[in-house]
Parts: structure tokens; C-alpha cells; sequence
């Protein structure tokens, strides 16, 4: 990596910034600001540091609207938010995706808006994390913050998770190299395992690395829960790790003093998808027996939690709501936006600080272009060449204030730095306008004409 | 706005109003001693007035909270319903969604709901929820009793420190109180341990909870606080933790309280998991008699009780340990969420049933306190909602006190045999008036909580009041109990400060709700000494920086705030 | 005895809601009935008559002298027969999710494939599907941990990933294959694959009974070896051949049975020091 000069021409310093892009959410960030613009970012990680620094790298400046040529064209506001409300009131499945990279402030008009019309809100967590979650809630969830981690931890386990590449700063900030106030030293009193099927950046600054094989991890980890129980292993090879090293794993897990299990994609997107999660966290509660232990997924996105979190304490369920009975309802596999879209059944779709477009499998696409689709996003991407509607937002973090949940959960404010361009408008304003204007095209359906309390709940 | 709630049938248990019939006049969302011939007349004859409830204990707002509607979709599922136009849909039974919350502790009559624990790193996650929760209004108590500072200022006797951090914590959480859970517990909980008895050390911070508690409780005392400590002592749930308990009453004796609203210098929450003889649930029993006897000769002492009720509900304290204990027992899914350098809670479904001995015992043991207990101003009723049992069940349980004959009947035909060998309750016939019922579910709780504009309708206190379609005169609670449920249930008004909210069972309003919270004056230099002191500590040991650590006004929905002058 | 027969006029892309179309709510019902019902489509209602010609034949006094019978392309119809306590259902044809959901009595037979979550939270009623069903066949409601209580759930050909999960209760039959995890988390009743298995079945299982006549893929750690056993009687039905048993899940100090055919599954068989010769001479070929 060659030498970059210190960046020396700056204006002032926004201190205590907080980063918007994975969930680490680090808010020590010192921001050099020049001309209204961020030059420099101190402290970041090269991916936070990059998304803040190029924010005018394919922006999206002004509303657009597709006209019947099929091309983009600019328009005022009024027409582009009159359009997007037009094909939301009259749409009968609409699906309101995205969120988690904007604030809980905007998702809360997302929900009145969604709500309203009977929609289905669903975030990114339906294409990562869905299945920790599932798994959540089938298992439990022994977590902890990520201080706790950072003053406690003596053993770290990376579970399909590559943090040093995915989350840079995790390691550095919270769990391997910082010094704890339990554990002084920082990186000489911890032991770091990394479990993955690939030997990664990750696996490669660890003290151990099980190297198990791909779609193995469901029979590995059973075979860990069983050696916990005191059960001898009858086969050689589980999972492709030979038996000795799962005792001598077993082993030190149960001698740590705080342990953590970290896991990501690469746990929750194999063969037994949520089920994975689910015995790991067993895994976890298992081993509490012997020592503490607790764990924390790897949440990709910095506000995918947040969504997650204030969807629950709104509606009761996560992610994957549908509203389109006037009640909300949660069936995994029914009510998320890809089995949705590959059934073919939106006929709207709202995205908003979210890219679809590159995100989703070829089926689920070839729906959107075939639907109108409304994106409210900062920069142009995939999703914008599948778009009806372009509606211009701000960057949360850097040009606009708001509320996220760090991956453990800690609710984080991301402070405003900068003005945002002129022709731009806040996420929150916008799908404000979007409710208010919906709500004048269309009465709301399915309102009961009065309360009927729900048998279950007297 | 003038009104006049006329010819209701009064209890005002604080100004002594014993079911008289008299109107109760309001204006600009206060009570008043008369109106003009204006007001708008609310004809309630012969229905109960009573001033609106106040939840001295419960869990509606919080980092816990969310992790538990995240985490049982099965039982969001049970309450979901249709939206109209004034209401969101429902949903959740044990741990509803918090629209739903406010809708439903409205339909009981209910006007204030104490958030019994809030990590002070979550306190604004706990406000951006409170501010979800509709029609009710939430004082919120910080957790101190595992706070890594307060073990330091309480091994080292530093009571004028722990003043400070307290009045400094407040003003940054935007608490009402100071809340302890298993004192020094839940710290040994970050090694997977805990602490058992109050004389048992925290380890490496090598002092006791009883220190911690005597400390926090001076410390409280010397601010004078509205409200005294507030406690889950240790061993919770445990057989045989009666003494845990009684020693840490004893352990306050010496300590004056300090502040005129109240009369206790220590409130002890849901005092039923705590009232458990016996060595192993092999031979536990009742040890309500016990306790309540302590409670009856001391006057520092106030309770709730945390009554179980017998639903399948969801168990969540920031005594971590102890769901633990309880994951080994059901293996049913268990949650765990340590908050650095504060505290750590847990969560697990629970199934209460009548044909369990063990459960059958803890329902006994609540309403044996209940009854045990003679002064109704020191008890209040509660489910420690969710963990005994949902809110929604008050009624139910108001049912049990004012009926013998229901308890008989349950003692008898519906609940295990353990009754009769291992509690007292068999042998209790006392039956609470209404007089009593509104003692402990609005008077006592506001009293206790030292709130100084609600739980009476005194004149220029807050119009929050709950009317009830029950003729006192014309039921008989002990035959018709089931009556008495169903109409506790669902009021006839509800009033939150002059604006009626639920009209003939209905809810006509949704109002944003407010938060309270304690500005202790006199202190701030004092606080700025402490706060630079742990100032470095704070920047290495904590994952998040300074600045993000308060809660700022953009999370607070229309805050109360509590001024207390400090004596040095 | 009542008939309704559905014929259908046109299909939708968004799928028709048909929970409140079960016999306990429309056994009083005559066609001018079904002729202003609206039924839930995404955010609206349409009426029932621009998708389906009702025609009704006889009178029922209670939802078990009902007869529905429902003609049609029914991909996009979902919630058939979900929450019905009595009476009998129909469906010529594959039909959308949640088919026989949380029924507790009656009858559904489906002529062809079930999308997921068919008998989802059974606790009573037969549901038969002629075809192969996706995942969650008889499982529960997600974090619900206890899925299927009763009813039978009879699957002729291919069943999902996660058949049976949670199950408490009840039987499914699949004749066919199963996918990955069948039966996972399950705490009692019984499931019967008659096809092989992929991999993995009985995760963390408490209890109940599994019976896999076919192949089986991968076996967890988590089950122990007990016997052999000859001809098994599993409530009441007897299951020819010999049977490998397995007790499981260990992970959680399940009891549950899990037993495999041990004519199909010999390589299973050689890992364990069986004294019987015929299979010590298997385990000798083997070797070979």
C-alpha cells in the first residue's frame, strides 16, 4: 500500500461523527471538512472512510420520472413524489423494501405509510440476516455488547464471518486488539478462532483455524453440542475435521473465561440456512454450563438492526411484515419481499437506501422490471436502471441526523456534518410527502369498522 | 375545557374518600373544586370513580423489552388485531408492541406505568420506545445496582460521589429513581457466576451487595430523592431466600429517609419471588408470613407483590443469572443481553400452570402477602408485568382479592394440593373493598413513587381518573367475581389529563405519552468533579464515545421534569 | 349434506385469501351469499364471482356436513382450509401455501402439489396431498415450540426441507423423499419417510418416533447407536424389516427414536461391533 500524504487543506473538523456503513457503527469518526464537502475522514476503516469521502460519486441530484420512452427524465418534485404516490395508492400488493441504511426517524413514515396502504415492509435483513433471526427465534439469543466484549472477552470465535475484510474496525475496536479493562494486553490475552470454510484475512490473524467443510457447519456444531454432553465422536471425520481437533476445540471453548461466538453470511446462507444459527446458539447456551459465553451476529448494513428493532417495538414482529389485511402479519417465506417477487405477486415496489437491482436473484428482478418501482436512494445504481421513479435522499450520518441500532443493539444518533445538495430532499421528508399525498388519492382499505379484541389477548 | 363527572361513586383512598357519591370537576387537565355552569357534564351515577391507576412496577420500554417482541413472534401473533381509524393494529399478549400497551393499560384505567429498569447505555433506545408507547405516561428507573462505578463508590464508602453519579445519571438517562437488581449478581453474571445471600463479594470489585444497597440508599436519601430505592434483592426466586430478603430490609433500618412525599426508605418490587422457604423446591414453602410480619412491624418498607396469574407469559430482569438458573429448568429458548460496565438481563418464555406445585405455590404466596400484609398503603399490585403474568390481568387478580369464595374454590378444585401443605392461604378469608383496591393500585403506588401530581383527586393535581361501570352498592364482589374481572377490565372513562381517552369502553383518543424524570439542583459542581473523574475510564472502557452517551431532547416525548433541591 | 363446488373464471397473479372459505364459516351459506363475498386480495377485496362460479347443492346444519370441492388452476390460492374444525375439502388441483393450516378436524385432499407450510400447527383432521409439498410441511409457527398436535398429514410424493419440524403430536406420512432436517426439533408423534433422506434428520429432537425406510444420507453425532430390532411395533403399526435404532438427540438429552432401514442402510450398520454374524459377514464384505 503506498504512503497517502496526511490531508492538511481542511476548513474544520466535525468530531464524533458516526460511520454508515456496517453495523459497527464506530462513532469516533472525525470528519475534515472543506468547502462543504468531506475531504478526509480520521479513524474510519477504508470502506466507511471511501463511502463518506466519494458521497458525489454517481449521485442522484434531482427527481427523475421514466417517461414512455423509457428514459429517465428530470422533473420537479411535486411531479416525481405525485407520480410515485399515484402508482403506490393504486396498487393492491405493494412491498416497501429496504431501510437499513437510513434512520429510524424515516422508517417511522415508512410505517405509517405502510400501514396505511397495507403493504409489506421488509428490510435487507430477508437477504442476510434473516435466518440468525428465525433462528432467534427459535433458539434464544444470549448476546452482549460489544463493550462487554471489548473488557471481558479472553476467546473470539469468527464463525462464516470475515471481519477483518467485511467489518474492518470490528477486531481493532471491539473484540481482538483493543485493551479491555479485564484484559490489558488487548491481543496477547485473547485467543482468536475462526471457523470457515475458506482460510481468510480473518483465519489468518487467528490463533486457530477450523477449516470445516462447505455446508458442514449444521453436523459440525451437533458434533460439538454431543462432545458437550460427554459423548465419545463414533465417526473419524465430522464435517471434514478430524475428531481430536474438535476435542481439542471443545476443550478450550469450555476453558474460557468469556467467550464469543461472532458469525455472519457465511453461516446463515449455507445447506441448513437458519438452522446453522440455531445450533450454534445452542452451541452457545451449551457452553454457558461451563463458562459465559454469548454471541452477536455480524449485522452488514448500519442501521439493519435498527429496522429490525423498531419494527419489533412497533409491531411485534421484525421484518417481513405485511399489512395488507389491515393487521400484521409474519410468515417467513409468504410475507418476504423474495418469495414475493419471485411469486411474481408486488405490483409496486418502493426501495429505498437499498440496491436490489444488484442484490437480488435474477427472478426476483425480472419481476421489478416488469413493475413500477420507486427508489428513493443517494446514489445511482443497479435498482436505478430498474426504476420508474427516482427520488433524490440524503446521506444519514454526513448530511442529515438520525437514529441507528448498532449490530448489539445500542442505539447510536449519527450527528449531521454537512449540508446535503440543494436539490436533494431527507429521507424522512420524503416518504412523509409520500404518505400525505397517498392518503389524499386513496381512502385507507381494510379498517375495521370497529375494535375487535383478539380472543388470545383477554 | 370544563367537566364534570357527576354523581359517581368516589374512592380517593389519599383524601379519604370512601365510595361517596359526589361529582369530581376538572379543567385544563386538572382537578378542580368547582366549575362554571359551562362544563360539560359526564353523567356517571352510581359508577366508580377512582383516580386513574399507577403501575409502580412494570416492563414496557427497553432494550429487554424489544429483544423479547423480536424474539416470540408466537406471541405477537396471539393479540394481533384489525386496525381501525383511531387505532393501530394490535399485537402480542404477554409482551405486546407498544401502541398496543398504551391501548391496552388505558382500557384498564391505567394513566401511569413505572419502566422499572433501564440500562443507562440503552436510556435512549428506552425513550425512543417510551415515545411509541400512546395514552400513558412512563417514568423510567437507571439501573445502578451493578454499575461498575457504583461498586467502586461503595468499597470505598464514597457516599458524596455516589450522590453526584446518581444526580449526574439521571439527569443523563432522564431516570426517575434508583433501581437495583441483584446487587453485585449480575456483575459475577459477566464470569457466568453469581452471588448468593447479601453479604457474598462481586468478584473482583470485593464488595458486598449489602454495602452496594446501604451506599445507594444513603446516597438517595442525602439527594432526597422522590422515590427511595427501588429493589430486587438477591437469591430471586431461589427456595429458602427469605432470609436473603429479610436481611436486606434490616440492612436499611438505620437510614432516615429524606423526603416528605413518601414514608419508605426502601420499596422491594415483586416481593413474591422473594418470600420462599425451604432449602430446594423438594421441600419449599411459603415464607409470605414471614416476610409480611416483617413488613407489617417496619415503616420503611414498601412492596408490590408480582402475582402470578397462570398464563404462558414471558419472564425478563436484569437479573441474568437467575433466567439462566430458570433456561436449565424449562430449556425452553433463552435470551441473554450484558450491557458493559452496567448490567446484564435475560428472558425466557415461562408457562405458568395451576396443576404445577411450584407454580401453584407462587400464586399463593402473592396472595398470601396481599393478605398478610395489613396496611394496604405498603403493597401494590403487580405482575411485574410480564414476568407473573401480563398486565391485562389486574382485574383478574382484584377479582382474587375481593372474593374468598374464588379462592376457595380455586384452592379446592383447580390449583395442585402443595396449597394446602405449604402456604397459609387455605386459612385466609380476609376480602378487599374497593377502598382497599384503590389503595393499591393507584393511591399506595403513587404515594410510594412519591409523585406529587397524580394517584388523587385533589384539587390541582392532574385530571387523571378512571371510571368503572360497577354499582359498589348494588354487587357483591365475593359471589361475582367474574363480574368484577370483566368490569375492572374495561372502563367507562378514562381521563389523562382533562382528555378523555376511552368513552363506554371504547378508546375516542390517542395522546402522545410523557416521560418524568428526576433534576436534582445543588449538585452540579459536584457532578462536573465526578464526571471528569470518570471521564478517562469511560473513554477506554465504554464502545461508545461521551457525546453519544446522554439522552438528548430529540428522544424525549413531551418530558415532566421532577426539580428536587438537594440537602447537603 | 352440503356441496359447494368452485369452478374457476380466471386466475390473479396476487394470490386469493380463502381463510374465511372454510366450512365453519360458510356452512350456512347460499349462493347469494358467495355471490357478495369479497374475497382478500394484497390490500383489497374483490368479489368472489369474478374468480370462481359457486354453485351449492343441499343443505348443512353444521360445518362436518360440508363438501367443498374446488376446481381450478389454485397456485395462487392460499389459506385453504386453514383453521377449519369439520367437514371436507377438495382441491383438483396444486395449491398455494398454508393449505390445512392450524385445522383441527375435517378433511383436505389435495390432487397435486402444495406450496409450503401445507398443515402448518395441525392439531386435528386428515390432509392429504397426492403430490409433493416444499418446506415446513406440519411444522409450527416460527419461535412457536410446538408445532403439529394431532391430525395425520399424508404426503405421496417429495416433501420438503424441515418436514415435520417441531412436531408435537400427530403423524405425517411422506412416501416419497425428504429433504434435509426432517423432523428437526421434534418432541413427540411420529414420522414415517418411506423414501430416503438427504441429510441430517432428527436435529436436536427431544422425542417421538422417525422411521426412514429408504436411504439415509448423513446421521448427526448428536444420535447413539442402541440395536437392532426386528419387525418395530410404533404405535400400533408394525413396520416390516430389520431397523437400525438410534436414540437422539444426545446434544440435548433427547430420547428420541430415529430408525432406519438396515437392509438400505448396511454402511450404517458396519460402524457398530454387531455380534449377530449375518451382520458381521456384511461388515467383513464391506471390507473387501
Amino acid at each position: 500500500m503506498a504512503y497517502e500524504e496526511p490531508i492538511t487543506d481542511y476548513d474544520e473538523i466535525v468530531e464524533n461523527c458516526t460511520c454508515a456503513f456496517c453495523g459497527c457503527n464506530c462513532d469516533d469518526l472525525d470528519y475534515l471538512v472543506k468547502d462543504g464537502h468531506v475531504v478526509g475522514v480520521r479513524h474510519a476503516c477504508r470502506l466507511g472512510a471511501s463511502k463518506i469521502m466519494e458521497d458525489m460519486d454517481q449521485r442522484l441530484i434531482v427527481p427523475m420520472v421514466r417517461d414512455d420512452n423509457g428514459e429517465l427524465k428530470e422533473v420537479d418534485w411535486d411531479t416525481a413524489l405525485d407520480k410515485a404516490a399515484e402508482y403506490i395508492a393504486n396498487s393492491i400488493r405493494p412491498v416497501m423494501y429496504g431501510w437499513s441504511e437510513t434512520s429510524t426517524e424515516c422508517m417511522k413514515e415508512g410505517l405509517a405509510l405502510g400501514e396505511y396502504i397495507g403493504a409489506v415492509l421488509d428490510n435487507q435483513a430477508t437477504i442476510c440476516h434473516g435466518p440468525s433471526l428465525q433462528a432467534v427465534q427459535n433458539a434464544g439469543y444470549p448476546i452482549q455488547t460489544l463493550g462487554e466484549v471489548q473488557n471481558r472477552a479472553d476467546v473470539c470465535v469468527y464463525s462464516g464471518s470475515n471481519a477483518m475484510n467485511s467489518h474492518p474496525r470490528h477486531l481493532a475496536r471491539y473484540s481482538v486488539f483493543c485493551r479491555g479493562f479485564f484484559r490489558s494486553r488487548g491481543r496477547f490475552d485473547r485467543t482468536v478462532v475462526t471457523m470457515d470454510p475458506k482460510f481468510t484475512d480473518t483465519a489468518k490473524m487467528s490463533d486457530k483455524w477450523i477449516g470445516f467443510e462447505q455446508n458442514g457447519d449444521y453436523g459440525f456444531y451437533n458434533a460439538i453440542r454431543a462432545v458437550l454432553k460427554g459423548k465419545e465422536l463414533s465417526q473419524d471425520v465430522i464435517s471434514g475435521i478430524p475428531k481430536e481437533d474438535i476435542y481439542e476445540l471443545v476443550e478450550e471453548m469450555k476453558n474460557a473465561e468469556f467467550g464469543v461466538l461472532f458469525f455472519g453470511l457465511g453461516l446463515t446462507h449455507t445447506l441448513s440456512k437458519q438452522r446453522n444459527i440455531d445450533i450454534a446458539i445452542k452451541m452457545v447456551q451449551d457452553l454457558n454450563k461451563f463458562s459465559k459465553w454469548g454471541l452477536t451476529p455480524m449485522r452488514g448494513h448500519f442501521n439493519v438492526n435498527g429496522f429490525n428493532i423498531f419494527m419489533a417495538f412497533e409491531t411485534g414482529f421484525p421484518f417481513g411484515v405485511d399489512f395488507a389485511r389491515g393487521y400484521a402479519r409474519y410468515v417467513l417465506g409468504e410475507t418476504n419481499t423474495i418469495d414475493l417477487l419471485t411469486r411474481g405477486e408486488p405490483d409496486v415496489f418502493l426501495v429505498i437506501a437499498a440496491d436490489p437491482g444488484a442484490h437480488f436473484p435474477n427472478k426476483a428482478n425480472q419481476h421489478l422490471a416488469k413493475i413500477p418501482v420507486i427508489q428513493i436512494d443517494i446514489h445511482w445504481g443497479p435498482s436505478t436502471e430498474l426504476a420508474d421513479v427516482v427520488l433524490p435522499g440524503s446521506f444519514i450520518g454526513v448530511e442529515c441526523g438520525g437514529t441507528s441500532y448498532r449490530m448489539d443493539g445500542v442505539l447510536i444518533f449519527m450527528k449531521k456534518a454537512i449540508d446535503k445538495p440543494e436539490t436533494c430532499r431527507d429521507d424522512e421528508w420524503i416518504v412523509r410527502e409520500l404518505k400525505e399525498r397517498v392518503m389524499k388519492l386513496r381512502k385507507e382499505p381494510n379498517v375495521a369498522p370497529e375494535y375487535i379484541p383478539n380472543p388470545a389477548a383477554q | 375545557m370544563e367537566y364534570i363527572l357527576k354523581n359517581g361513586i368516589v374512592y380517593d383512598p389519599a383524601n379519604k374518600v370512601n365510595g361517596e357519591k359526589k361529582d369530581v370537576m376538572f379543567k385544563d387537565g386538572k382537578i378542580v373544586e368547582k366549575v362554571s355552569s359551562d362544563a360539560k357534564v359526564l353523567d356517571v351515577t352510581d359508577k366508580i370513580v377512582m383516580p386513574a391507576g399507577v403501575d409502580p412496577h412494570s416492563h414496557v420500554a427497553g432494550p429487554k423489552l424489544v429483544v423479547g417482541r423480536l424474539y416470540r413472534p408466537e406471541d405477537s401473533r396471539k393479540g394481533v388485531t384489525q386496525k381501525t381509524n383511531l387505532l393501530r393494529g394490535e399485537s402480542g399478549f404477554s409482551i405486546p408492541s407498544c401502541p398496543t400497551t398504551g391501548y391496552r393499560y388505558s382500557r384498564l384505567g391505567y394513566g401511569t406505568v413505572v419502566e422499572a429498569a433501564m440500562p443507562p447505555l440503552e436510556a435512549k433506545h428506552t425513550h425512543d420506545e417510551i415515545a411509541t408507547i400512546p395514552n400513558i405516561d412512563i417514568p423510567a428507573l437507571p439501573l445502578f445496582g451493578n454499575n461498575w462505578f457504583v461498586l467502586e463508590f461503595a468499597r470505598e464508602g464514597k457516599i458524596d460521589e455516589l450522590a453526584a453519579f446518581i444526580s449526574a445519571w439521571l439527569k443523563i438517562s432522564k431516570g426517575y429513581g434508583v433501581k437495583i437488581v441483584n446487587p453485585c449478581g449480575s456483575e459475577a453474571w459477566g464470569w457466568g457466576m453469581n452471588v448468593h445471600g447479601i453479604n457474598d463479594k462481586a468478584p473482583y470489585f470485593d464488595v458486598t451487595s449489602k454495602e452496594v444497597i446501604r451506599a445507594l440508599a444513603k446516597a438517595n436519601e442525602k439527594l432526597g430523592l422522590p422515590h427511595s430505592i427501588h429493589i430486587h434483592p438477591n437469591d430471586l426466586g431461589h427456595p429458602g431466600n427469605v432470609p436473603t430478603t429479610l436481611e436486606t430490609f434490616e440492612s436499611v433500618k438505620d437510614i432516615d429517609k429524606n423526603a416528605a412525599v413518601r414514608n419508605q426508605n426502601l420499596h422491594c418490587c415483586h416481593l413474591q419471588f422473594h418470600s420462599y422457604s425451604g432449602n430446594s423446591w423438594k421441600d419449599a414453602s411459603s415464607g409470605a408470613e414471614e416476610v409480611a410480619k416483617y413488613v407489617n412491624k417496619a415503616d420503611n418498607i414498601t412492596c408490590d407483590v408480582g402475582q402470578v396469574t397462570f398464563d404462558e407469559t414471558t419472564t425478563m430482569t436484569a437479573d441474568a443469572p437467575m433466567e439462566y438458573d430458570l433456561f436449565k429448568l424449562s430449556g425452553l429458548k433463552w435470551v441473554n443481553k450484558d450491557i458493559e460496565c452496567e448490567t446484564a438481563a435475560g428472558i425466557i418464555p415461562i408457562i405458568y400452570s395451576p396443576k404445577s406445585p411450584v407454580n401453584t405455590l407462587q400464586w399463593a404466596i402473592g396472595l398470601e402477602l396481599f393478605l398478610h400484609i395489613d396496611d394496604p398503603w405498603k403493597v401494590c399490585l403487580t405482575t411485574d408485568h410480564p414476568n407473573a403474568g401480563p398486565f391485562i390481568r389486574y382485574p383478574r387478580i382484584i377479582s382474587w382479592l375481593m372474593s374468598n369464595e374464588r379462592r376457595m374454590e380455586m384452592i379446592d378444585n383447580e390449583v395442585h394440593k402443595w396449597v394446602h401443605s405449604r402456604t397459609t392461604l387455605p386459612t385466609l378469608d380476609r376480602e378487599y373493598d374497593f377502598y382497599d383496591i384503590a389503595t393499591i393500585t393507584r393511591a399506595a403506588p403513587a404515594k410510594i413513587h412519591g409523585f406529587s401530581d397524580r394517584g388523587e383527586l385533589t384539587p390541582g393535581y392532574n385530571a387523571d381518573i378512571a371510571v368503572y361501570d360497577i354499582n359498589p352498592n348494588d354487587i357483591d364482589p365475593s359471589k361475582e367475581h367474574e363480574l368484577i374481572e370483566k368490569k375492572f377490565g374495561l372502563t367507562d372513562y378514562t381521563i389523562k389529563d382533562g382528555e378523555i381517552l376511552v368513552k363506554d369502553k371504547e378508546i375516542v383518543k390517542v395522546k402522545e405519552s410523557s416521560t418524568i424524570w428526576t433534576n436534582v439542583k445543588g449538585y452540579e459542581e459536584e457532578e462536573k468533579a465526578v464526571i471528569e473523574g470518570i471521564m478517562p475510564f469511560f473513554n477506554q472502557y465504554y464502545s461508545i464515545k461521551w457525546e453519544n452517551y446522554p439522552v438528548h431532547d430529540h428522544y424525549l416525548s413531551n418530558p415532566i421534569r421532577v426539580d428536587v433541591e438537594a440537602s447537603k | 349434506m352440503k356441496t359447494i363446488t368452485f369452478k374457476q373464471k380466471k386466475t390473479s397473479s396476487i394470490a386469493l385469501e380463502f381463510d374465511e372459505l372454510i366450512p365453519d364459516e360458510i356452512y350456512t351459506w347460499g349462493e347469494s351469499d358467495f355471490n357478495k363475498y369479497e374475497v382478500p386480495i394484497g390490500n383489497s377485496r374483490f368479489p368472489l364471482t369474478d374468480y370462481f362460479d359457486i354453485k351449492v347443492e343441499g343443505e348443512a346444519e353444521s360445518p362436518d356436513e360440508v363438501k367443498m370441492i374446488i376446481n381450478g388452476d389454485l397456485n395462487r390460492v392460499k389459506y385453504i382450509g386453514c383453521k377449519m374444525s369439520g367437514g371436507e375439502i377438495l382441491c383438483n388441483s396444486s395449491v398455494d401455501l398454508h393449505v390445512g393450516a392450524e385445522m383441527s378436524g375435517g378433511t383436505i385432499i389435495v390432487d397435486g402439489n402444495a406450496a409450503a407450510h401445507a398443515g402448518r400447527e395441525m392439531s386435528g383432521g386428515y390432509l392429504e396431498i397426492k403430490g409433493n409439498t416444499k418446506e415446513f410441511t406440519g411444522a409450527s409457527y416460527i419461535g412457536e415450540w410446538r408445532g403439529m398436535t394431532g391430525g395425520e398429514i399424508i404426503v405421496h410424493g417429495n416433501a420438503g426441507k424441515q418436514c415435520g419440524e417441531c412436531l408435537s403430536g400427530g403423524k405425517i406420512t411422506v412416501l416419497g423423499n425428504c429433504d434435509i432436517l426432517a423432523g428437526i426439533h421434534m418432541s413427540k408423534g411420529v414420522m414415517e419417510i418411506q423414501g430416503d433422506v438427504n441429510r441430517w434428520p432428527g436435529g436436536q429432537m427431544k422425542n417421538g418416533t422417525i422411521v426412514i425406510n429408504g436411504k439415509l444420507g448423513r446421521l448427526l453425532e448428536g444420535f447413539v447407536f442402541d440395536e437392532v430390532v426386528d419387525n418395530p411395533d410404533i404405535e400400533g403399526k408394525v413396520y416390516d424389516g430389520r431397523f437400525i435404532k438410534y436414540t437422539g438427540d444426545i446434544g440435548l438429552n433427547g430420547k428420541g427414536t430415529l430408525l432406519i432401514n438396515a437392509d438400505v442402510n448396511r454402511d450404517k450398520l458396519g460402524e457398530y461391533g454387531e455380534s449377530d454374524d449375518e451382520y458381521t459377514s456384511i461388515r467383513e464384505y464391506r471390507n473387501l
